[in-house]
C-alpha cells in the first residue's frame, strides 16, 4: 500500500467517524477527534521548533555569527521564568517588551486603517461632478460607488452609531432613528449568517467530494469498505448498550 | 399531537439527512448550472492579466487544511493564473498549521505548469511573529525568511532577483482564512509599504472584508467556494469549485424551504394555540 493510498483510507475512515458525531456521540468520534488534537499540536510543536529554534535561531548565530540575535534569545527566555516562582518577575520584561512594540505597532495602522480610510469611504460626496454636464445624481444600487448607495450607507452608520448611543432615550424621533438602525444591523447580520451556512456547506461538500473521490477502485474503495464498518461499529455499540443494566440512581 | 407539533419536533437526524442528499447527489449528477463573474473577482483576474511579464507575484496562503475546501481551489485557480502569465510567484503563510499542505499545493500546480522551483517561483515556508513578518519582509525580505522551505539560501535565488523587500512586489494576494490575514496584510503590509493588494477569504469572513474592497484598500476579493469558481471560470480550467457549485445551490434552496416551512409550522401552531385558548 502506497503512501497516497495509505493517506485516502485514512482520511476517509476519520471523515466518516467524525460524521458519525451526527447519529450520536460515540468511540469512534472520540477517536478521531483525539487525534485530531494529537497530530495538530505535535505538528505545530515540530514546525516551530524547525522554523524558529533551527533556522531563526541557532543557524544565523552559530553559523553566521549574528550575535545581536542573542538579546531577542534572551528577552523571550525570560518568558521561562513565569515556570520558576522566585524568578517569575523577570517574565514582565519580556511582556512589557511585546505589549509594548505591539501596541506601538498595531495602533497607529489601525487607526489609519479601519477609522480615518473607513471614515473618509463613509463621508464621500452625495452628488458627483459629471464633466461639463454639472452635478449628477447616479441611482444604480449595483454599482458600490453610486450616490444612492452614498446615501444608504449614511443613513446605515449614523442610524446604528445612534442605536449605540445610550445616553439620550430612544423615544420620538430617536425611537424612529434607533430602529432604523436595528433594520440595518438585521440585514448586516442576516449578510453574515448567510455567508456562514455557505461556508460550512462548503466544507461538506470537500468531505463529501473527497469520500466520492476515495469510492474510486484505485484506493481500493476506502469509502464503501469504511462506511461499512463504521456502520457496523455503531450498530454493535448501540446493541451494547441495550443490553448493559441501567444505571442506578 | 397535531401536525405542525410533529413537525416542529422533528428527529433533526432527519434534517441532516436531507442537507447529506441535497449535497451528495449534485455531486454525483452535475446539472451545471451558470456561474456569473462577480466585479470583485473579476477586478482581481484583471489587474493579473494587466501585470508584464516577470512582474512579482506575491501569494500568502494564510489558512490551513480546516479552509481547505474553499481556500484550496482559489489558490489553485490563482497559482494557475499567475503560471500561465509568467509571472514570478513568490509563495509564503503566516499559519504554521499551513505550511506542509501550501507547499504541496504550489509544487503540484507548478509541475502541472512546468515551471521551475528557483527560477519560476519559490516558497518561503512560514516564519514566526504573525504580523511582525510582514513589517519585517516590508523592511528586509531576507531578514525575514533566510531561507526558504527547502533549507536554500533566499539571497541568490535568481526568481527573487531585484526583490529587497515588500516595496519590490508588483502585486500581493492574500488568502486568509482568519488572523493573521487579508486584514493584516492592508494593515501591516500595502498602508505602509504601498503595493497593490488582493484577498481570497472564506464565506464567514467574507462580509467582514467587503468594507475595505468598497473603500479600494484591497482591490478584488474572492469570497469562498463560489469565488473559487468565479476564478476557475474566467481561468478557464474548471475544478473543484466548479464541480461544488450545483451542489451549494442545492443545499441553500434546501435550507430556505426548511426555513420556510418551519415557520409555516410556528405561525400554524401559534394561531392554533390562539384558537384552544380562546375557546
Amino acid at each position: 500500500m502506497d503512501a497516497t493510498t495509505l493517506g485516502a483510507w485514512m482520511a476517509t475512515g476519520l471523515t466518516l467517524f467524525i460524521f458519525s458525531f451526527l447519529y450520536k456521540d460515540n468511540p469512534l468520534f472520540k477517536l478521531a477527534e483525539h487525534l485530531y488534537v494529537g497530530v495538530s499540536v505535535g505538528y505545530h510543536i515540530v514546525k516551530i521548533f524547525d522554523s524558529v529554534v533551527v533556522n531563526l535561531i541557532y543557524k544565523p548565530i552559530v553559523e553566521q555569527e549574528e550575535i545581536a540575535l542573542l538579546i531577542p534569545v534572551a528577552i523571550g527566555l525570560l518568558m521561562l521564568t513565569r515556570y520558576l516562582p522566585k524568578a517569575a518577575w523577570m517574565s514582565r520584561y519580556a511582556f512589557a517588551f511585546i505589549v509594548g512594540v505591539g501596541s506601538g505597532l498595531a495602533i497607529p495602522r489601525t487607526i489609519s486603517a479601519f477609522i480615518l480610510k473607513q471614515v473618509e469611504d463613509t463621508v464621500r460626496p452625495l452628488l458627483s461632478m459629471a464633466g461639463g454636464d454639472g452635478l449628477t445624481f447616479s441611482m444604480n444600487l449595483l454599482n458600490p460607488a453610486s450616490n444612492l448607495n452614498a446615501i444608504i450607507i449614511l443613513i446605515g452608520v449614523s442610524s446604528v452609531l445612534f442605536y449605540f448611543f445610550f445616553s439620550i432615550e430612544h423615544s420620538g424621533p430617536g425611537k424612529v432613528v434607533a430602529r432604523t438602525g436595528i433594520v440595518f444591523l438585521m440585514i448586516a447580520f442576516g449578510a453574515a449568517f448567510g455567508y456562514t451556512v455557505m461556508a460550512r456547506m462548503s466544507l461538506l461538500i470537500g468531505r463529501l467530494t473527497d469520500l466520492i473521490e476515495f469510492s474510486d477502485a484505485s484506493y481500493g474503495h476506502p469509502t464503501l469498505w469504511l462506511l461499512i464498518v463504521t456502520v457496523a461499529a455503531l450498530f454493535l455499540l448501540a446493541r451494547r448498550r441495550q443490553q448493559e443494566p441501567p444505571e442506578a440512581h | 399531537m397535531t401536525l405542525s407539533e410533529r413537525m416542529l419536533k422533528i428527529d433533526r437526524r432527519i434534517i441532516f439527512l436531507v442537507i447529506g442528499l441535497c449535497t451528495l447527489l449534485p455531486l454525483l449528477y452535475p446539472v451545471g448550472l451558470p456561474i456569473k463573474i462577480s466585479p470583485e473577482v473579476r477586478s482581481i483576474y484583471e489587474y493579473i492579466e494587466s501585470l508584464p511579464e516577470r512582474s512579482v507575484f506575491l501569494l500568502s496562503i494564510d489558512f490551513d487544511p480546516a479552509s481547505k475546501p474553499e481556500l484550496h481551489p482559489q489558490a489553485i485557480a490563482l497559482l494557475r493564473h499567475a503560471f500561465r502569465k509568467n509571472l514570478r510567484v513568490v509563495a509564503m503563510t503566516l499559519w504554521v498549521s499551513g505550511t506542509g499542505m501550501a507547499d504541496q499545493l504550489l509544487t503540484q500546480v507548478a509541475q502541472e505548469m512546468g515551471k521551475e522551483d528557483g527560477k519560476d517561483y519559490v516558497f518561503l515556508g512560514w516564519s514566526s511573529g504573525g504580523t511582525a513578518v510582514i513589517i519585517s519582509m516590508g523592511q528586509d525580505l531576507y531578514k525575514a525568511f533566510p531561507s526558504d522551505y527547502g533549507g536554500k539560501a533566499t539571497k541568490g535565488i535568481p526568481v527573487l532577483e531585484g526583490v529587497q523587500s515588500l516595496k519590490d512586489v508588483a502585486y500581493a494576494i492574500s488568502l486568509g482564512a482568519g488572523n493573521p490575514g487579508v486584514e493584516a496584510w492592508y494593515v501591516f503590509g500595502k498602508d505602509k509599504y504601498k503595493f497593490e493588494l488582493g484577498g481570497g477569504c472564506t464565506g464567514v469572513i467574507a462580509p467582514g472584508l467587503y468594507p475595505l474592497l468598497r473603500s479600494g484598500q484591497i482591490n478584488g476579493l474572492i469570497g469562498g467556494l463560489r469565488g473559487a469558481a468565479e476564478y476557475e471560470s474566467l481561468v478557464g480550467q474548471k475544478g473543484r469549485a466548479v464541480a461544488g457549485m450545483d451542489a451549494q445551490s442545492a443545499t441553500h434552496f434546501a435550507i430556505i424551504v426548511l426555513v420556510a416551512i418551519c415557520n409555516l409550522f410556528y405561525f400554524s401552531l401559534r394561531q392554533q394555540q390562539g384558537r384552544s385558548r380562546q375557546s
